[in-house]
């Protein structure tokens, strides 16, 4: 390899062909070009003539220059340039890349693919044979073991497949398979590191590299201190605040660069924190203080610019706040707090819930998930259907006892109570206050320690019966119930036999009591199960970069030890178990030590970094700008000889051709469009026009044309109105704003309307046009009142399509033409509106009266007009109407001029409806 | 267009064939006729008295005169009988011929049209001026009998148009009748010596004729540059200029050359020779020929 600064040659030995540069120059100086070809009539007159200068053709300055540079450019880029040659590797021989592809690895994936592709392509270049081994446990769960060694072109293959694990790496595995893996010796290894090693694993870290040392010349590949990756902790509560602990490899320079972002699980990033670290500490701390409502939402913290699976921490049910109720029926709570039972109860739940103090009938109105009545003795409320429909749907209803409650009738209990209470230890009684006993198996207390100091002096006894023990959580070393509870529906209804306050036992003052009351807390919304010992499927798990996705193949159910050790490693990646309704986090920065920068190892350690940037070959790019360059020089050649113009005329066809592919067909179109709208615009102003919806039956369209030009004519003979020939229009493409009576007769095997051409039907009919929707089909059925706004059918095929075309459209209530309607009076007095069927039912706007002058958008008949109305060239009626006679077809022409009238004139007519109102009141 | 001597399927094709020509034939002859009409309307007359339409003069009444030829109204005014003699408008047969080598079919960027569809032009129009003369005219190789009027410039115009089918190239050597016309259009490009065969062979026989050469304004000015490989239109070969500026000067005198030598063989038999270029107005030609016409008809 020869190297000029950043530019280097792969194959210099070629460069040498650039001696022959000036041969090259020579040969093509004494070249004359190709001549033009001229066809000549007069040729016989030049046979024999001797030019009168001698001066041989000579190929133009410009061209030998050109051409030189092709050879240049051809010689050059065989000789295989290469920007920024990468010098990672020194020998030549076998080569060994070790590859971490842990979580710390994802931190700076792309710099280490392209720094593996470089070696790869540095190793293919000197056909050295390649092994690889990746630090991190496959996802199989299989042992770390060292390919064999293979062709570089394998090697790739091998490496392109490659993503980092979302869990640690394995350094001492990987030394037991550098030492199992029998490597020819020496060997030249790469330690492609990320640079950091779990606090209580960096002697693995150092017996890798003594080993690699061993093996041959080893160069270890890291990044700068402040690029490592950082572990995110998982989240302490802190009362209302959640308290986050950033691990850093090493201590950051600079201060405020590192965020906590907190994401919703619609991804939506509700808080940002900075983190803070003390100068020269690994660790910093952010803080997230939420509302509990908005603290609930988070299921995602992560480090602001870092994907590894080890900058995100995933949250579940135990780090949400749950609202809880606090009812007292004492009446203290302001004047003397250490005898008020919600100081306790307040105090005790704090730290995990959202406490809301008050009268039960407003608490109601929250959205409790937990209610705790102390001392109620009878429980209030306005409605109690209220209260057992929450405890149904899983709210969890906890009362303690005290004097009031010993006293109740005992509604609302889990279970029966004797009436007053036991005292222990008094004054008068011979025993002793009691000691706790053990909790039940399967209640929720179970595992709690039990602490030795807490005594109970008095209590609320239970009426022993059978299911008693089975409602048992909690119970006195004497085998009194302590703590009853009875499940109602999702939910629980809870009783502690003794006061939230001191006075009758100790218990308010001691942890257990916080403890209970958090379990009974984390009861409600269904964590209830997480105890068993049953293993959560995975639900959705983080991959190397820490992003959420379904589990693959190797994802095993994890049973609950793993959460307890969060124990992530092959089989187990971090991410939600369980189901979607109750789910648990298994986060990798709970089970691993904090990172520590693996420094500088051993001396004998070649030091490298990723920071090189990547190393470009020349060659390709070179080698595309020489046949630029030959396509240039062909086409001078070309020029000179003449042929240039047919070349160019079949080249300019082809490139204005793709041009036109590429760029015109918007505006071919949009001129295209404007050009028809503007003829079309002005056939449909200029003149008064009916109109009618081409539906794209032939036969069908054809009769809409005839039926609105016989119409058009009657109205020209009878009213004042001379419309010219009816215009078709394409619903799809043309513009409705033209035109105020548009006919559409419907066609069964309509298609359904683009959403376009609805918005502008419905625009149309909102701006004042009408649209008379036939739909032809009265000899079938009759149409059911309304059906077009609703989708049952009871209809014929025509009103059937209607209902799907209408689906789309805000169609106003409709109602059959009522007797007194305008459509009956604009020019004739009508009683009906045959067409070519009789008796159709007509529809109109049921409230037309506001809007459009009273015109009614829609009218919508069965009864076929356009046949009725249809007549050919020389004035012959082209349909019989049915039942038939000259009558009938008279009335359908009077329906189309009323019909016509009615979209023309508006309501005018209207006035009519009074006049005998007026004519009486007028005495006659 | 007289088609009653085809019969069958050769009555129909033909008939088929004079139509598509006749489709084209107005354009063709309606600019033919327009160049002609700017050159000279009017019938010449012979200046002396013979079989005519117009009045030349009153003579007196000789014995053996017919007894119609006598104009009574003359006579009545005076107390001689006088003979109505009319001026002698003898008409002439003209032949035309122009070429149809590939090489009349060439244009050059600097002309509009080319050298064969001038030609063309200007024969239609001199044929349409001879008409108006009142002369007979025919194609040279094509009619047997020159005739009069407007069905023989429909006849011509309709051969032209279905000779550019056939194309012949050389003068066709033909007996033509004595004191006949002959004009032949060409770009006289052929060897000098198959030229001056045709023309000796028609003066041989008596004919006058007139000779336009149509050339091309790049035959005129060789206006190339550069490296250039000439190739002839007829399989004359090809010749290689390496500097095509250069031949400029001997290439005119060539031409000057030809055309000298078709002036000298023109004159030494009392023909006469013009030339024209496609990129000059056609009735400049057109005038020239109809003045070396006019001197011989007269």
């Amino acid at each position: 390899m020869l190297t000029f600064g950043p530019l280097a040659f792969a194959a210099p030995w070629i460069l040498t062909a650039l001696a022959a540069l000036p041969l090259i120059w020579w040969l093509l100086r004494v070249t004359p070009p190709a001549p033009r070809r001229i066809a000549f009539p007069a040729v016989r007159l030049l046979f024999g003539l001797r030019p009168s200068e001698e001066t041989p053709a000579r190929t133009p300055w410009w061209l030998l220059l050109l051409r030189l540079f092709l050879a240049t450019l051809i010689i050059v880029a065989l000789a295989q340039p290469l920007i920024n040659p990468g010098a990672r590797l020194v020998g030549d021989g076998p080569l060994l890349l070790v590859t971490d592809d842990g979580w710390a690895a994802a931190a700076n994936w792309p710099a280490r693919t392209r720094a593996l592709a470089d070696m790869i392509d540095q190793a293919e270049r000197g056909n050295r044979p390649v092994a690889v081994l990746t630090t991190a446990p496959p996802a199989d769960g299989s042992p770390l073991a060292v390919s064999g060694l293979m062709p570089a072109a394998a090697a790739r293959r091998l490496i392109d497949g490659l993503e980092p694990k979302p869990w640690p790496v394995d350094r001492a595995g990987a030394v037991r398979a550098l030492k199992d893996g029998d490597l020819p010796l020496p060997i030249e290894s790469v330690w492609l590191s990320d640079g950091v090693s779990a606090e209580d694993r960096t002697g693995e870290a150092d017996e890798l590299a003594r080993l690699l040392i061993r093996f041959g010349p080893a160069a270890v590949v890291r990044e700068p201190d402040a690029d490592l990756a950082r572990l995110l902790a998982p989240p302490e509560t802190a009362g209302s605040i959640l308290v986050l602990e950033v691990q850093a490899p090493a201590a950051p320079a600079g201060e405020g660069e590192i965020r906590v972002r907190a994401v919703t699980e619609s991804g939506q990033v509700i808080a940002v924190a900075p983190v803070a670290f003390a100068a020269g500490a690994r660790t910093g701390s952010a803080q997230f203080d939420l509302p509990a409502e908005a603290r609930n939402q988070i299921v995602r913290l992560e480090l602001d610019g870092e994907s590894t699976a080890g900058a995100v921490v995933l949250l579940d049910e135990r780090w949400r706040r749950r609202p809880v109720g606090l009812v007292s029926g004492g009446a203290l709570e302001y004047a003397q707090p250490l005898l008020s039972d919600t100081y306790y109860l307040g105090r005790a739940l704090d730290p995990t819930a959202e406490i809301h103090a008050g009268a039960l009938a407003n608490l109601m109105e929250l959205g409790l998930t937990v209610l705790i009545l102390a001392d109620v003795g009878q429980v209030v409320v306005p409605d109690r259907t209220q209260l057992d429909r929450w405890l149904d749907g899983g709210g969890i209803l906890v009362r303690f006892a005290g004097p009031k409650l010993a006293e109740s009738d005992g509604s609302l209990l889990p279970v029966p109570l004797r009436s007053g209470t036991r005292g222990l230890g008094g004054a008068l009684t011979w025993t002793t206050p009691a000691r706790l006993g053990a909790f039940a198996e399967d209640g929720p207390f179970f595992g709690l320690a039990i602490p030795d100091d807490v005594r109970v002096s008095r209590q609320v006894l239970a009426e022993p019966n059978l299911d008693l023990s089975d409602r048992t959580w909690a119970r006195l070393a004497d085998g009194t119930p302590l703590v009853t509870a009875e499940p109602r529906g999702k939910g629980w209804l809870v009783l502690f036999h003794v006061t939230a306050t001191p006075q009758w036992s100790n218990l308010p003052l001691s942890g257990l009591f916080v403890e209970m009351l958090q379990r009974v807390v984390a009861l409600s919304q269904g964590i209830s199960g997480e105890r068993s010992a049953v293993p959560l499927p995975p639900l959705s798990l983080l991959d190397g970069f820490g992003r959420l996705g379904a589990p693959g193949a190797g994802a095993e159910p994890a049973r609950p030890e793993i959460f307890e050790d969060s124990a992530v490693g092959p089989g187990h990646a971090p991410g939600f178990y369980g189901s979607n309704e109750a789910r648990r986090a298994l986060n990798l920065s709970a089970g691993i030590t904090p990172p520590v920068a693996i420094g500088d190892l051993t001396a004998a350690l070649r030091q490298d970094s990723y920071g090189q940037s990547a190393e470009i070959d020349l060659l390709p790019w070179m080698l595309v700008a020489a046949l630029i360059v030959l396509v240039i020089d062909t086409l001078a050649g070309l020029a000179l000889g003449g042929q240039l113009r047919r070349v160019a005329a079949v080249t300019s066809v082809f490139a204005v051709s793709a041009v036109l592919l590429a760029f015109a067909p918007r505006p071919a179109d949009a001129q295209a469009g404007a050009q028809g709208d503007d003829s079309f615009a002005l056939a449909a102003t200029l003149e008064t026009r009916l109109a009618y919806v081409v539906t794209g039956n032939s036969a069908l369209d054809e009769m809409s044309r005839a039926g609105l030009t016989g119409l058009s004519q009657i109205l020209t003979v009878r009213t004042a109105i001379e419309p010219a020939a009816p215009m078709a229009v394409n619903i799809e493409s043309d513009e409705l704003a033209f035109f105020a009576l548009l006919y559409w007769p419907i066609e069964p095997d309509q298609r359904d309307l683009s959403p376009e051409a609805l918005a502008k039907i419905d625009t149309f009919m909102k701006s004042g046009g009408t649209i008379v929707f036939d739909t032809r089909d009265q000899q079938y059925a009759e149409t059911s009142p309304n059906s077009f706004r609703r989708t049952t059918s009871v209809n014929g095929p025509g009103a059937q399509r209607l209902q799907g075309i209408l689906a789309g459209l805000d169609i106003p209530p409709l109602a059959p033409v009522p007797d007194d309607h305008v459509l009956t009076k604009t020019f004739y007095l009508l009683r009906d509106f045959p067409g070519r069927w009789s008796g159709g039912t007509v529809w109109v706007e049921r409230h037309a009266g506001g809007s459009n002058d009273g015109v009614s958008s829609i009218i919508i008949g069965s009864n076929d007009w356009a046949s009725a109305w249809a007549i050919d060239g020389s004035g012959r009626a082209l349909a019989a109407v049915v039942p038939g006679g000259a009558a009938q077809r008279e009335m359908a022409f009077r329906f189309g001029i009323n019909l016509v009238m009615y979209a023309f004139t508006g309501n005018y007519k209207a006035d009519q409806v009074h006049i005998p109102a007026i004519l009486e009141r007028l005495g006659q | 267009m007289s088609l009653t001597d085809d019969t069958g399927h050769a009555a129909g094709l033909a008939r088929h064939r004079a139509e598509q020509a006749a489709a084209t034939l107005p354009p063709l002859l309606i600019a033919a006729e327009r160049v002609a009409a700017t050159v000279a309307p009017g019938v010449h007359g012979r200046l002396r008295v013979g079989t005519g339409e117009t009045f030349w003069q009153f003579r007196r009444y000789v014995t053996g005169d017919p007894a119609n030829r006598i104009d009574w109204r003359q006579s009545a005014k005076t107390e001689r009988v006088f003979v109505r003699e009319n001026e002698w408008e003898a008409a002439q047969s003209v032949w035309l011929w122009r070429d149809l080598s590939p090489s009349m079919v060439y244009r050059s960027r600097l002309a509009e049209e080319t050298k064969h569809e001038r030609a063309s032009l200007l024969l239609l129009a001199a044929a349409s001026l001879l008409v108006r003369g009142g002369e007979h005219i025919a194609l040279l190789g094509q009619n047997r009998i020159a005739r009069a009027g407007r069905t023989a410039l429909d006849r011509i115009t309709l051969s032209l148009i279905r000779e550019d089918d056939r194309g012949g190239e050389a003068i066709p050597l033909v007996r033509l009748p004595r004191y006949g016309q002959l004009v032949l259009l060409s770009d006289f490009l052929a060897p000098f010596a198959e030229t001056e065969h045709a023309i000796r062979h028609y003066a041989a026989q008596g004919v006058r004729g007139h000779l336009l050469q149509v050339l091309d304004p790049a035959e005129e000015e060789l206006p190339f540059r550069g490296r250039i490989r000439f190739e002839g239109l007829e399989g004359e070969g090809e010749y290689i200029a390496s500097r095509a500026e250069t031949l400029r000067g001997s290439y005119a005198a060539r031409l000057r050359a030809l055309r000298g030598s078709l002036t000298d063989l023109c004159s030494s038999i009392g023909w006469t020779f013009g030339h024209h270029r496609t990129d000059a107005q056609p009735q400049s030609a057109l005038l020239a020929l109809y003045s070396a016409f006019s001197e011989d008809l007269a």
